[in-house]
């Protein structure tokens, strides 16, 4: 009977059992399931983190690859239609540790085997210095590989960078120089130094390599000619400042990477500053003609042939053959001197010289590239220095800024930055209007009759509309006038919608007895030999050849510009 | 409804691995064509300066004159005419219009 009892317990036990069972159960499956996530979620972590150092490991190294290649590197330079002027090369030099030799004599040897047409004197002397020495910079390929199949330790290679200048001398006072340490010394390569070093693209210029070509060798030949010191045009966009061709005489061959110490090398558009003479009349007339005191057509009555002005100062006509009764716009066609005296005093000192530093003319450029000149301060109440820069004597700028006097003139009269870089088109600028509206219009049809019927006619391209102004200035040199002469003719054109100024200058020219002048108003007229040493013998001459060949080109290729 | 949210859970870190696996297949097809590019403008840079050096105005002239010479002929840019098409009507017109103060 006991043993039934017993039996009896076990069962309720049994049954509590039973219970606590299926609730250990489902703990079991939750912590199963619990413990399976947390196992993906310790990997994910884990992987995320190996993916984040990764990352961070990727950043590194990436930084690290660019500040090498940047150390190397330097941006192309473009013309406008996207040919090369500079184009970067990796290059290598080769230089010797005089402390890791361990044969000299062996060393030498081998090396007079390599280099046979060099003096290797030096290179033995540079040994025992025991200094480190280049051997060769920018080295050859087969050069390179055979110094280094000599295995001596001494010989070290470093990765350099070369610059090529496809057109040599074409670009030169544009583009500059830079020294062997990557660094710009002049011209673009100086003022976007930094630019080049960081911009992942060429630098595009705004100049056109076929346009700088046919300038440069009209000037090369005129200069020939009038066996000139040196010569220089600029030809620049009267709307936007985009500047096609810039060129200046001599030159330099940029890959010849010489140090030019000759003043005679300097960049005439934009460093030299010189008096220009009569194509600041054109200044002193669209001066009075903003200022509503005078217009083309008012009449200056019994002009004498000279006038004075502060001490014993004496200002007399170029020719005595100058009428004394003479409208405005005659007096720019036949150059005028007192005409234009008169209408500079009737304008007053401050109007004229805010009207010139409007345009332009007064202070240094703002230009992109280092070398810009800095005209002459002006004493403007001493003696008769206002009725002298009527004419153009007594006030110096640079031929860039004569340029950009005359583009602001003829383009209706808005205010333009001369540039050599090429902005994106897309971007609308607006542009500032510096001068009242009739005074282009005005301005552009006396420059017009200054071709067809003044001192620029050799300029009178036929289909181009050509404007323009001669100026015949004496150089000064050492403070004194000398007999030498800078012949400038600054010149716009299609008069009816101005696109483009072109200024040519051609300095210290001589008479050609034996150049022969072809007439352009149709008579077919030959005249042989430079009647004077004048612009309009001289570089109108030259300025006319140049639109013969550029104008076909700017009429074809410049089209919708 | 804890099974649900483990197994989204459970979904989302799988897709995720896969999609960032697919991710880094991508991105080393991308270097390597990076780099293939790279070599190509090098190339192209290369080329293109080889062509503007033997394209230069300076040595078109020079082939001009070696070879050339009596072939290309100026032409006057006064003479040139344009030739337009209107309502089918052809107009032929002067490239540069000349105008009352030529």
């Amino acid at each position: 009977m006991s043993n039934k009892k017993n039996n009896f317990i076990l069962e309720e036990y049994e049954n509590e059992f039973s219970y606590k069972k299926s609730k250990t159960n489902l703990n079991i499956e939750f912590n199963r399931i619990a413990f399976i996530f947390f196992i993906f979620l310790l990997i994910s972590i884990i992987y995320s983190i190996q993916l984040l150092h990764l990352g961070s490991l990727k950043k590194t190294v990436n930084k690290n690859k660019q500040t090498i290649t940047k150390k190397n590197y330097r941006a192309d330079i473009i013309d406008r239609n996207g040919n090369y002027l500079v184009k970067t090369v990796d290059s290598i030099n080769v230089g010797i540790h005089p402390d890791k030799v361990i044969d000299k004599k062996h060393l030498l040897l081998m090396l007079n085997h390599i280099y046979k047409n060099k003096n290797l004197s030096e290179i033995k002397k540079k040994l025992n210095k025991k200094k480190f020495f280049y051997l060769e910079k920018n080295i050859r390929p087969q050069r390179y590989e055979e110094l280094m199949m000599l295995g001596d330790k001494s010989i070290s290679s470093e990765a350099s960078l070369m610059r090529l200048y496809p057109q040599d001398n074409l670009f030169s006072h544009i583009i500059g120089q830079i020294d062997n340490d990557n660094n710009g010394i002049s011209g673009i390569e100086k003022f976007f130094d930094k630019e080049l070093k960081r911009i992942n693209k060429p630098l595009k210029l705004t100049v056109d390599t076929d346009i700088q070509f046919l300038i440069r060798e009209e000037l090369l030949r005129f200069q020939r000619i009038f066996q000139a010191k040196g010569s220089a045009a600029v030809l620049m966009n009267v709307n936007n400042g985009e500047i096609l061709s810039m060129v200046s005489l001599p030159d330099f061959n940029l890959n010849k990477r010489e140090t030019i110490k000759d003043v005679n090398y300097i960049n005439r558009i934009t460093k030299g500053t010189y008096e220009l003479g009569s194509v600041f009349k054109t200044f002193t007339i669209a001066s009075g003609i903003n200022e509503g005191l005078i217009e083309p057509d008012t009449e200056f009555f019994d002009s004498k042939k000279s006038i004075s002005c502060g001490k014993n100062h004496n200002i007399q006509e170029y020719d005595n053959k100058m009428p004394s009764d003479l409208t405005v716009e005659q007096i720019l066609v036949k150059s005028g001197n007192i005409g234009s005296v008169r209408i500079v005093r009737k304008v007053g000192i401050e109007k004229h010289k805010s009207f010139l530093k409007t345009i332009g003319i007064l202070g240094k450029i703002d230009f992109d590239i280092s070398e810009v000149g800095r005209p002459q301060a002006i004493d403007w109440y001493e003696g008769c220095k206002l009725e002298t820069i009527a004419f153009g004597h007594g006030i110096t700028t640079t031929i860039l800024q004569l340029a950009k006097g005359y583009a602001i003139i003829a383009n209706g009269g808005y205010d333009i930055k001369p540039t050599l870089i090429k902005k994106n088109l897309d971007k609308k600028i607006k542009r500032k209007k510096v001068l009242k509206n009739d005074v282009s219009k005005k301005m552009n049809s006396i420059l017009r009759k200054v071709v067809s019927e003044g001192t620029a006619k050799l300029i009178n391209v036929e289909g181009y509309q050509v404007g323009g102004k001669t100026g015949t200035a004496e150089q000064v040199n050492n403070k004194t006038y000398s007999n030498t002469k800078i012949n400038t003719l600054a010149s716009i054109f299609p008069t009816e919608n101005p696109k483009y100024v072109l200024v040519v200058m051609l300095e210290s020219t001589k008479n050609n007895k034996e150049y022969i002048y072809e007439y352009r108003d149709g008579s077919g007229f030959k005249l042989k030999g430079s009647p004077r040493n004048t612009a309009g013998w001289t570089s109108v001459e030259a300025a006319g050849k140049i639109i013969d060949k550029i104008g076909p080109i700017l009429a074809t290729k410049y089209i919708e510009n | 409804m804890k099974k649900i949210a483990l197994a989204t859970i459970f979904v989302l870190i799988l897709a995720t691995s896969l999609i960032k696996n697919s991710t880094k297949e991508m991105e080393d097809k991308i270097f390597i064509l990076n780099e293939n590019i790279r070599s190509l403008k090098v190339e192209l840079g290369e080329m293109t300066l080889d062509y503007n050096f033997l394209s230069s105005p300076d040595k078109l002239i020079e082939y001009q004159s070696k070879y050339f010479e009596k072939d290309l002929i100026k032409i006057e840019i006064m003479k040139v005419k344009k030739i337009t098409e209107k309502n089918n009507l052809i107009h032929i017109s002067d490239f540069i219009k000349k105008t009352n103060n030529e």
